[in-house]
């Protein structure tokens, strides 16, 4: 699979697993503020 | 190089998913749902169904009548038809083969003497690795869902960074002192016995001590932070990856069978998946698959792999430690790596977002702060009426039958805090105090009542007892992020990257791996009590 991406690695489309981790941060904090606000 | 690939099937799974939606919203589906049993999944069909049937449907006509152009656009919205191939085939898991497979296991059970869909633990977060795994090995994934499938470890990480937000102060005091102990004996156990093998067996240090990271710690990303402390090759590392994948998805398939088989409760199991699997992946697919209907033993599992991953700074500055005096002792020069560079670049980051979101519902912003598992006491007169299902007002103070039905039961009560518990709900109508809730709790479980006392009791108690709505979203929408990254996992685990384990890696790993499961299993049945 690697070959075929000349984005991220063969398990993420991120550049690394920092830049992965601060997106699952900012949309898990977006959700949470969702959750906040409409439930 | 551009990643859309114009095709009609993003198109085609959105008008799926908003028409089957449309069919339960309208009752269409009646029937079927009421043969496979899935009236409770209602409400998400409908929901689920039109928001991700009606993104598909936008992106699917947009790459089809836009010609795609390089750049982050179509790098980033080219994801999108991955993940809806993805949620289709989480939709038929568990809307469809799961209630299905349940219902064939019952009816073939009197012919084969066993529930096969039980014994197996064919749940829908198994069946859905096994489907990704099927897809991806047999059919292959097809070209334009796979750069968003490479999604699916985000859906985990954002997962477990949400679940931080169903802890309360007195769970994670209890789950955290328990897991320290636990992880403390078996992450350093198992690390300090792959570099005495390892060493006995003359593996290249390098190699040991990426191993020795993986097998002990969290598989796949404590194998890439410590090997820049060991320098270990990029061969070494593929070894690792591949003998902790192997074992973890051995163990993913087994553990919940096991734990079935020995009848563990969700606390006992969280803490033998936490500390026996070595992929914090694995770890939540083991967890879910054996608890599909609720996410308790994930909650208990993920505080045993982040106490875990907590560790990781050690370990990496041990290694560090280790190796040098190693090469030095075999008069190899080695060149200085700063460990506490490695660890600050390398440490999960989404592990410390779990903790943020912990500390921020611990603020009482999505329950009350003294919440446990998302349930809460509250007396006031607010609380106490409720509204049904059909908008009308319902008073849950106890009716005047329910009193003299506890009036006539009170000399039962030998204790005297529990009498004086029930006499203050007599006189009230309700419950007057968390103190006074526990004391019915006891009363009720005791049955030192009739039936009708005992039904009194558990109603005034339910009166008073709320779960946190918010708590309640929070929940399914985890498990729904755990479910589409582990069938995303599933579309990961090619052959390919399973062969890459083999040699003097894998027997030590696996030496190493099953020990661990092994001896935390024992640790689990002999010490963990179910009652956390």
């Amino acid at each position: 699979m690697e070959e075929k991406f000349d984005r991220g690695s063969a398990l993420t489309i991120f550049p690394s697993d920092r830049h992965e981790d601060l997106v699952a941060l900012a949309l898990a904090l977006i959700i949470a503020a969702l959750v906040y606000f409409l439930v | 190089m551009v990643y859309t690939q114009r095709s009609i099937w993003p198109l085609v799974i959105g008008v799926i998913m908003v028409g089957y939606a449309y069919l339960v919203q309208a009752g269409m589906l009646a029937p079927l749902i009421k043969f496979l049993n899935t009236g409770r999944y209602v409400g998400e069909m409908v929901t689920l169904g039109y928001a991700f049937g009606g993104v598909a449907v936008v992106v699917g006509l947009w790459q089809l009548l836009a010609p795609p152009k390089e750049g982050h656009a179509d790098y980033y919205l080219s994801t999108v038809a991955g993940v809806m191939f993805i949620m289709l085939v989480a939709f038929i898991v568990k809307w469809g083969l799961d209630p299905l497979m349940g219902k064939w296991g019952s009816a073939a059970a009197p012919a084969l003497g066993f529930n096969f869909a039980r014994i197996l633990n064919l749940n829908y977060v198994v069946m859905g690795i096994i489907a990704g795994i099927i897809v991806v090995n047999v059919f292959k994934v097809p070209q334009w869902a796979e750069n968003g499938v490479r999604l699916s470890r985000l859906g985990l990480k954002t997962g477990v960074i949400l679940l931080g937000a169903l802890y309360s102060f007195a769970e994670l005091q209890q789950l955290g002192k328990l897991s320290v102990v636990m992880i403390g004996v078996f992450v350093l156990g198992s690390v300090w016995l792959v570099l005495i093998i390892g060493v006995r067996r003359n593996l290249p240090n390098s190699m040991t001590g990426v191993m020795s990271s993986g097998i002990g710690v969290c598989g796949v990303s404590a194998s890439v932070a410590a090997a820049p402390v060991v320098q270990a090759k990029s061969l070494e590392i593929a070894y690792t990856i591949g003998t902790v994948l192997l074992f973890g998805v051995v163990c993913m398939f087994l553990f919940p069978i096991i734990g079935k088989m020995f009848g563990m409760g969700y606390v006992q199991f969280g803490a033998w998946a936490g500390t026996g699997i070595l992929n914090s992946a694995q770890v939540a697919g083991a967890a879910l698959a054996f608890q599909p209907g609720g996410i308790e033993t994930l909650k208990v599992a993920e505080i045993f792999n982040i106490t875990r991953v907590l560790f990781l700074p050690i370990i990496v500055l041990w290694l560090a430690v280790w190796y040098v005096r190693r090469e030095q002792a075999a008069q190899r020069t080695v060149q200085r790596v700063n460990a506490m560079q490695v660890i600050v670049s390398k440490f999960p980051l989404f592990v410390l977002g779990f903790i943020l979101m912990f500390l921020l519902s611990s603020t009482g912003i999505f329950a009350p702060a003294r919440h446990y598992q998302g349930a809460y006491f509250d007396n006031s007169e607010k609380a106490l009426m409720r509204t049904d299902r059909s908008g009308k007002k319902v008073d849950n103070h106890l009716k005047a039958e329910d009193v003299a039905t506890l009036q006539k039961e009170l000399d039962k009560l030998k204790r005297e805090d529990q009498k004086s518990a029930v006499q203050r709900l007599v006189q009230n109508r309700k419950i007057m105090s968390e103190a006074d809730d526990a004391m019915v709790r006891g009363v009720i479980n005791a049955k030192a009542f009739s039936k009708e006392g005992t039904a009194v009791l558990t109603k005034a108690h339910r009166a008073v007892r709320h779960t946190a709505a918010k708590i309640s979203k929070f929940r399914s929408l985890i498990a729904w992020f755990f479910t589409f990254g582990l069938v995303g996992l599933g579309m990961q685990i090619t052959m390919a990257s399973i062969r890459q384990a083999g040699g003097a890696p894998l027997v030590l790993g696996s030496i190493v791996g099953v020990i661990k499961a092994v001896g935390s299993l024992i640790v689990v049945l002999l010490l963990v009590a179910e009652t956390i």
